[in-house]
Parts: C-alpha cells; structure tokens; sequence
C-alpha cells in the first residue's frame, strides 16, 4: 500500500484478529477463515478487518479462481503487510501473549 | 442462485445496500462468498445477521471518518450530506429489528403451541428412567414378646363340713354316707384363661403438632415442660370425655396448651385395640414442650 499505518483502537477481539493472523504472517485468510480461527462473530469480525485495512495493518485482494469452475464466488483474503506485522507483534508484546490464554 | 442462498442471502444483500456505496458492492460480494462456505440454516442466519450489524457499524465509522477528515475544510454542510445514509440506514435497521422481532415471535409461538416439540425431542434426548435396585437392607424383625401366659391353679380351701344325717324313714334303713369334703370338679391346669392381647392408643395420623400449640408468653420467656394428660377415646380416636392434666408441666400457660392440643386432636387419636380390634379407653400420654435452637 505505501501509505503510513495508523493507530487502531485494540480491543481484545481486535487482538484475536491479529493472533489469527500471526500463526502464519504470510498466509492469507478470507474472513470465514479467520472467524474459525478466532471465534468472533461476523458482526464484529468485518469491521474490524476493514478499520486494520483503512489502517494500513492489513491488504486485501480477489481470489484468482474462476467461480464458475470451482462452483462458488471469489473469496476477499486479507494479508499482513509489513508495516502491520511490526505493529501487531508490537501489541503483543506491550500486552503480552497470557491475555489471550 | 438468490433462491439458493435463502433468507440469509436476501438479508446480506440487504446489509450491503445500506453500507458506504464504496464498500457496498465489495462487501456484498465478501459476504456471499462467507456464507457460501457455511453449512446449515442456523449459521447461515447467524452469518447474514452478523452482517446486518457490520453494515451499521461500518457505515458509522465510515460517516465518522469522512466528516473528521473534511470538517476543518467544508464546514457543517459535509456533514449533512454525510448524515443522509446515516438517515437511510434508519428504516433498515427498523427492518432489521422488526425482524429480529418477528423471529422471537415465531419461536414463542412455536413453543406455546407445541409446534416445537419434534425439534426439541431431537435436540434434547429423552429422559430415560432406570429404576434402580433396593438397598440390600438387613432388617431383622423385631423378637414378639413371649406369652406370659400361667397356669392358674384353682386353690379351694378345704374345710370341714359338718354332716347331719337326715332322719331315717320308716322302712329304709339308714345308710351311712360318707362325707364329702370339697367339691369333686376336676381343675384342669393345662387350660389357662385366655388373655386379649391389648394395644395401648396414642396420637395418632394428622394429630396436630406441638408447636402450633406452644404458648406465645412460654415461648418468649423460653419455658419449657412435660405435661401428662389423660384421655378417654372411642373407637374412633374421637374424645369422650375432657381431658384432664394428671401431671402438670410446672407451667400454667404449658398446662393450658397441652390442654388444646388434646382437644384439638380429637378425631386423630389412635383407639386402643384388644386383639386388633378398637376399642373405648382412656389412657394418658405426655406432651412435652421444648424451644429449639432455631427459636421453635
């Protein structure tokens, strides 16, 4: 994105998104995935994933399959960037892994 | 493909309608694509619900950021026109409420009507009773008490009698007669008396109890007492007669209330039985009146 990433407002659900994505940095997860991984409801989990990418913590894109093929529409996955990697593994270790225990 | 994806579908359209027109169409698109992936009607709703409440939020921080950003530049007019979707998403949210509402009616209704029950008898297995097996008990029956049964002897004293032959008729001759001493009934003492068997009476089933009977004042002041009352019962545990006190309790006031608990048990007195049959009698037992702990 190259834009600066902003502050978000941490909550402990925000904290569950972050720790979904954290297990893997590389990995991308549509928001079914990360409402398994993390247990949050929908009504919570898609603003929150929004507010990290106007935040720039979090990019997002298509799938590149072709939903007539695979029988089912395009998944929007979402990826760390960088910038939001640092700041997560920095709000991990200001609150410390137990909160989520 | 609308027919497929149901209510939760239609509902997750009409969520991402009501969201910022940037977001909408991607959001719509998303959000099929989560529910595609879900599996039964309930996680289905619960996915399209959850989007409905996304929208609101979303909206609301998509307005808020928008008129933070410009606010300094344009002044109050941005935020009028900002506040319109704010505005439109009112009759969406009403809908989302009604509906809310409509779904907790139907589940009322269906549990007030028993429509239901086949979805409950599913969900909840039924209750399956075992009776279980009587404690082995090693009661051993009371010993019956021995007969006192004795053999009663018959003691005839025997005394002299003084004999006065009777006159001799004309042509008999006298004949001597012995005498007779005692009478000549054989005692058997292989027979005793037959004893009934008597069973005392008492208070009987639904005899009023003490407590109800314990003077206020006694109570109060924690006076305590055994008072012993006579009373004379029918067959029917009915009194035939008053009580009376044989025995006080050292109380007066205790004395008076054993007296109304003997009257009140009236009807509920158990008869003495001879030979298990009831029978009138009198008979006393005692009341006694102690303060429990608790202040009973």
């Amino acid at each position: 994105m190259g834009k600066q990433e902003r502050d978000v407002r941490i909550s402990l659900q925000t904290l569950r998104v972050l720790e979904a994505f954290l297990e893997n940095p590389l990995n991308e997860l549509a928001g079914a995935d990360v409402q398994k991984r993390s247990g949050i409801a929908s009504g919570t989990l898609y603003p929150i994933l929004l507010r990290l990418e106007s935040a720039g913590w979090f990019v997002s894109r298509w799938e590149t399959v072709d939903p007539a093929s695979v029988g089912r529409p395009r998944r929007r996955l979402y990826r760390l960037t960088p910038g939001g990697l640092t700041r997560a593994s920095e709000v991990f270790a200001s609150f410390g892994r137990g909160v989520l225990a | 493909m609308n027919k497929k994806r149901g209510l939760a579908g239609w509902l997750i359209q009409q969520a991402a309608r009501g969201a910022p027109p940037l977001l909408a169409e991607r959001l719509e698109e998303e959000w099929l694509a989560d529910l595609a992936e879900r599996q039964g009607t309930l996680a289905r709703l619960r996915l399209a619900v959850g989007c409905c409440w996304a929208t609101r939020v979303i909206a609301h921080e998509h307005c808020a950021a928008s008129v933070a950003a410009t606010a300094t530049t344009t002044g109050s007019k941005t935020m009028i026109a900002y506040a319109r979707p704010d505005v439109s998403l009112f009759s969406r949210r009403t809908i989302s409420v009604l509906l809310i509402l409509g779904l907790h009616v139907v589940i009322i209704y269906a549990f007030a009507t028993g429509l239901a029950r086949p979805l409950l008898s599913k969900l909840i297995p039924p209750i399956i009773v075992v009776p279980m097996p009587d404690p082995e008990r090693h009661w051993d029956p009371p010993p019956l008490p021995q007969p006192t049964l004795s053999a009663n002897k018959l003691q005839v004293d025997r005394e002299p009698v003084d004999y006065f032959p009777p006159p001799a008729r004309e042509g008999l001759e006298a004949q001597p007669v012995l005498p007779q001493v005692g009478p000549t009934l054989p005692v058997s003492p292989e027979l005793p008396p037959r004893v009934a068997h008597r069973e005392g009476g008492g208070p009987g089933k639904g005899f009023p109890h003490t407590d109800d009977f314990y003077p206020a004042n006694a109570l109060r002041l924690g006076q305590e007492g055994v008072a012993t009352v006579q009373v004379c019962v029918d067959e029917k545990g009915r009194l035939t007669a008053m009580p009376t006190i044989t025995q006080s309790s050292g109380t007066a006031s205790l004395d008076d209330g054993a007296m109304k608990l003997a009257k009140a048990g009236s009807g509920h007195y158990r008869p003495t039985t001879e030979d298990g049959r009831p029978v009138s009698s009198c008979y006393e037992y005692r009341i006694g009146f102690h303060v429990r702990k608790d202040g009973r």
